[in-house]
């Protein structure tokens, strides 16, 4: 149990000072003023600390964050429910198991014009973009988290008289819950994504708009300012993720 | 409760696994089921759980049909077949909980039972933090805790150290003594099947058939008698072998 805190602390320590690192070399580069394109770290920061409380940030981050939320959360419910029945109903796995598959690994930004011709240029845009991008993987995690279900438990649940709901309920839920729960949190980083490129795509709303119009306009200490946000958000969603993972999963 | 069973077969694909088994099992006699690998003893275990169905024949469970697993009957697996994201506790009450009994009879009987396999202190430990020689208590605590007439038991010690199951034999002897189940017990281990049984039912492999029973008249309790030591002993697991070679 000790060495493998110690391991943890280690692994944090690594990731501490590799980011220092990279903000040294940041730092330096930019004031070295070698391209107009690497404007130095402090100045990004100062840049970023203006734009919060001038409350441009804000006022982007609260469309983009809403947005994720009405694209996220129908995903996770949706996705679950569908992988849970496919995971345990043959017919239901092998009716949406070519779709899913398929569109799991497509690149789906293709199909944010189409959204966009269904509509309109609105936020429920990057809503679609956002759920489409993180439905399909809690959908493979969860289906495999059902099927991983050791037949011994079942088998054991079936000798105590378990019928098909206390099967369900008993043993294949939190059998696959670790599954779900990694499958909602990579959901969550796809959702992310599909935040910023929805919004990119359609350059009026959020935190997406932001990246072009400064990308557009050359005001490239800003530009990275609203980069460093959505990494933060990034970072915290998935964080989020992991500390609902481990309220849940204590016994691993 | 007595166990009869009567022309059962079942075939899985093209394999043959059981033909025409016919047997009896007098209530509270402990009986072993052993022989080659394939001869589908697992197999009739299982249907007398009613876990597998036959193809043809039928069980019979105290003079009743058997048409799928019923609360007389309970199970303990090869590989235990615990729930790791339950304690140890939970686990033990799990047959409770789904028999419908109130938590605080579900509780008091689990408690009995840990105490009564040897696990006193261990509640609230998750079985992937027990050996397997714990883990397996817990599988036989859980088995015991609804009370059945009769324990299956599926190669239960067959992943757990020799030392280890030495004493679990023992255990698993006293507690049968003490509560007078009927049990079935399945191994690979001839000197299992001797030190345990009252009779040995050997099986033939493709198809499964009864091929010989082997009463053993060993004395009771056998740790007091020092049964291990004794000539008869080692007599009747020599002419378990004799039989079991020929039929490899």
């Amino acid at each position: 149990m000790s060495e493998r805190s110690f391991a943890e602390s280690d692994s944090g320590l690594a990731g501490l000072v590799a980011i220092g690192g990279l903000a040294l070399v940041w730092e330096t580069v930019g004031r070295l003023g070698i391209s107009l394109f690497v404007p130095p770290l402090s100045g990004v920061v100062v840049v970023w600390w203006g734009l919060l409380t001038d409350g441009t940030l804000l006022g982007a981050a609260r469309s983009s964050l809403l947005s994720l939320v009405k694209g996220f959360v129908p995903a996770a419910c949706l996705g679950v429910a569908l992988g849970l029945a496919m995971g345990r109903f043959r017919t239901v796995r092998l009716f949406f198991d070519g779709y899913v598959n398929t569109l799991m690994s497509a690149p789906l930004s293709a199909l944010v014009p189409v959204l966009i011709a269904l509509f309109g240029i609105r936020d429920t845009v990057v809503a679609a973009t956002v759920f489409m991008f993180s439905f399909f993987v809690i959908v493979v995690n969860t289906v495999t988290g059902v099927r991983g279900t050791e037949r011994s438990l079942i088998e054991m649940a079936r000798m105590f008289g378990a019928g098909e709901i206390g099967l369900f309920r008993r043993i294949y839920l939190p059998s696959a819950l670790p599954a779900v729960l990694l499958g909602l949190r990579l959901g969550a980083v796809q959702a992310v994504k599909g935040m910023v490129v929805g919004e990119m795509l359609i350059s009026l709303i959020g935190l997406g708009e932001r990246l072009i119009y400064y990308g557009n306009t050359f005001l490239i200490t800003h530009l990275y300012a609203v980069i460093l946000s959505v990494l933060l958000i990034a970072v915290l969603t998935s964080g989020a993720a992991q500390a609902l993972d481990r309220a849940l999963v204590r016994w691993k | 409760m007595d166990i009869a069973a009567r022309g059962v077969s079942r075939r899985f694909g093209s394999v043959q696994a059981l033909a025409e088994v016919t047997l009896a099992i007098r209530s509270g006699e402990f009986v072993t089921l052993i022989g080659p690998s394939g001869c589908g003893k697992t197999t009739l275990l299982k249907i007398i759980g009613g876990l597998v169905a036959a193809d043809t024949g039928e069980i019979l469970i105290g003079g009743r049909r058997v048409a799928g697993p019923g609360r007389e009957r309970s199970m303990v697996f090869q590989d235990f077949a615990l729930l790791p994201w339950a304690t140890v506790k939970r686990n033990v009450e799990f047959g409770l909980l789904l028999a419908g009994v109130g938590r605080e009879e579900r509780e008091a009987a689990a408690l009995r039972y840990i105490a009564k396999v040897g696990l006193a202190g261990f509640e609230d430990a998750y079985p992937g933090q027990l050996s397997g020689g714990m883990q397996q208590r817990v599988g036989l605590a859980r088995a015991l805790a609804v009370n059945p007439a009769i324990l299956l038991m599926d190669e239960p010690f067959a992943s757990i150290d020799e030392q280890t199951r030495r004493l679990f034999q023992d255990d698993l002897l006293a507690l049968w003594s003490d509560e007078r189940k009927t049990v079935v017990f399945v191994t690979h281990s001839m000197e299992e099947a001797i030190y345990l049984s009252d009779r040995v039912i050997v099986l033939s492999p493709r198809p499964g058939r009864v091929h010989e029973v082997l009463d053993v008249a060993l004395p009771r309790p056998r740790d007091a008698a020092d049964v291990r030591a004794s000539v008869e002993f080692t007599r009747l697991v020599d002419g378990l072998w004799k039989i079991l070679r020929k039929l490899q």
